[in-house]
């Protein structure tokens, strides 16, 4: 089993990244749980959501407090997700960032720029890009869910027009995600 | 049969929709919300053939449910925490005048002080109102459990609370498989009662009774609800032959046959229990976990075939049986162990209470001080 924690702000799309990357999951034959924590439920407040994908039922029905990967939604989530115990180094979690850079800190990172390519794909609303669909790209690379299966999801989140720049923004994730070393 | 993976409220919501319901009532309350929200969604895409009531509170929600039963429809209404305790009286009015109504109650703290999270005080609040009640530990139990509520509340003219866990199971996202609709309704034919009140045929409801009427109705309430038991047990095979998809018993064990310790729990927590069960067999204590799928009827039978002689039962309740010690599973297991000549040793514990996450160490450190307990 392999245990993810995403760390975002409510109306980033955190619950529907959860859905996404669970339905992505079951397309790939996985066993998967996503579970959201529903804290003040408030635009802009800190929100984490947990994922588990295994390839035998999932029994936990707590959330993660040592997560294989943390997901940063944005860079300056990092302090949040220390908060929640996140350790850093070879042996603590991978991370994955949506950012134009590595976050400080060590071990292994993998970058995408998920706003820019959320923006690319007219994935906004207002002065807000949803870099949900991205985000969900990328991490499936990173657990190793397979693009084919990233696509069925998006089509079953996602009705008509929305359907078409979705899934572009998501294979753009999936293809420029790249691992990188930690930043200073 | 299709796999699908979705929240909790949302698994709910597709057997509700499968179940051919008539008539739904309701009014939201977190985390009940969703699930009324997607029925209503169903109801404005036409999908949800029955008719949809917003209603202004939950005492009027439980009013319109049971006098829809009473005309003989088939009846549903969802809520959680605050929302059943308002209720409450019109649930002793479902059960005394034999409306076999089901609910979905999404488990939530009670007030006060406020809190949004997970724990099982609001529906054991319920217990001696009549009501039958199963809980669930995962999204497959929650989608099979609306038709096994049909099919036994129907039979003996009682009402059903279904219960799961706010946000844990009504918020997340397990896998869960879905039945054919030909399936349901071979399972689940259109309510045939045995009485109603229609104007054609006369007749009347909850009419004032006498001493040694009243009496008469409630004794028979009570033999009832103890006889349900063969009912859900009948039920729940009829089930797994039609879908061919094996059912988890009254009380579930998972883990070593002929064990030295016993975990008994229901909910969200009795899936997590299955894997300290694991670790507890790790560390050379032969464990066993129990599920207990239905708590109103307590299965005692079942309870006490599954104990071997000597082994050590530890209970762990998310409420409290104020004024007993540790939390109402706990006393219905003492009680059941009472008459068998098993010597076996009980212990309690209350955890989990307003959504306390209950991990895996968690859980084993209450069950670990229970057993330094139990040695001492």
């Amino acid at each position: 089993m392999l245990e993810l924690r995403i760390h975002g702000r409510g109306g980033t799309g955190v619950v529907t990244l959860a859905d996404l990357l669970s339905k992505a999951a079951l397309a790939a034959g996985k066993e998967a749980q996503a579970l959201p924590f529903f804290g003040v439920e408030r635009r802009g407040a800190v929100i984490r959501a947990c994922f588990r994908i295994s390839d035998t039922p999932i029994l936990q029905r707590s959330m993660s407090y040592q997560p294989d990967i943390i997901a940063l939604m944005h860079e300056n989530m990092l302090p949040h997700a220390r908060n929640e115990g996140f350790t850093e180094g070879e042996d603590g979690a991978v991370i994955i960032v949506n950012g134009k850079v590595p976050v400080e800190a060590e071990g292994t990172q993998w970058l995408v720029d998920a706003e820019q390519i959320a923006r690319d794909h007219g994935l906004t609303f207002g002065w807000d890009a949803y870099i949900n669909v991205p985000m969900a790209g990328a991490i499936a690379k990173v657990i190793g869910i397979p693009l084919e299966s990233v696509e069925s999801a998006v089509n079953v989140v996602f009705k008509g027009k929305n359907a078409a720049s979705n899934l572009e923004a998501a294979r753009d994730a999936y293809n420029t995600t790249t691992k990188v070393k930690g930043g200073a | 049969m299709s796999k699908r993976i979705e929240t909790g409220n949302t698994a709910c919501a597709l057997a509700v929709l499968a179940a051919g319901i008539d008539y739904m009532a309701a009014y939201p309350i977190t985390p009940q919300t969703t699930l009324s929200e997607k029925i209503a969604n169903f109801a404005a895409t036409g999908e949800f053939t029955g008719k949809y009531v917003l209603v202004e509170s939950e005492h009027s929600a439980m009013s319109a449910v049971a006098a829809a039963s009473a005309v003989g429809a088939r009846t549903f209404t969802a809520t959680s925490s605050q929302g059943l305790l308002h209720m409450h009286e019109i649930l002793h009015y479902a059960s005394g005048g034999r409306l076999p109504v089901v609910m979905a109650n999404i488990n939530r703290a009670v007030l006060a002080p406020w809190c949004l999270y997970a724990d099982h005080q609001d529906s054991i609040s319920q217990r001696d109102t009549g009501w039958l009640q199963l809980f669930c530990s995962n999204h497959q139990e929650i989608y099979d459990s609306v038709f096994l509520a049909y099919k036994v509340a129907e039979k003996v003219d009682i009402p059903v609370m279904i219960s799961y866990d706010g946000f844990l199971l009504s918020h997340s996202l397990l896998p869960f498989e879905t039945v054919d609709d030909s399936v349901i309704k071979q399972y689940l034919p259109d309510r045939d009662p045995a009485w109603r009140l229609h104007p054609d045929i006369g007749g009347n409801f909850s009419n004032v009774a006498m001493a040694a009427e009243y009496s008469a109705y409630r004794h028979r309430l009570a033999d009832d609800t103890l006889k349900s038991l063969q009912i859900f047990r009948d039920s729940i095979k009829e089930y797994e032959n039609l879908t061919g998809r094996k059912q988890p018993d009254l009380i579930e064990a998972s883990g070593t046959e002929n064990a030295n310790v016993y975990l008994l729990s229901m909910g969200s927590m009795a899936s997590e229990m299955e894997l300290v069960a694991t670790e507890l067999t790790k560390q050379g204590i032969n464990a066993s976990a129990l599920k207990l799928r239905l708590y109103r009827p307590f299965p005692s039978d079942e309870l006490v075939n599954i104990l071997p002689d000597g082994s050590t039962l530890i209970v762990l309740d998310r409420n409290i049986a104020y004024g007993h010690p540790g939390g109402v599973l706990y006393m219905e297991a003492r009680s059941a162990l009472y008459e068998s000549d098993k010597k076996i040793r009980v212990l309690g514990g209350s955890v989990g209470l307003g959504g306390v996450d209950l991990t895996v160490s968690v859980l084993l450190n209450e069950v670990n001080r229970l057993l330094e307990v139990a040695k001492a």
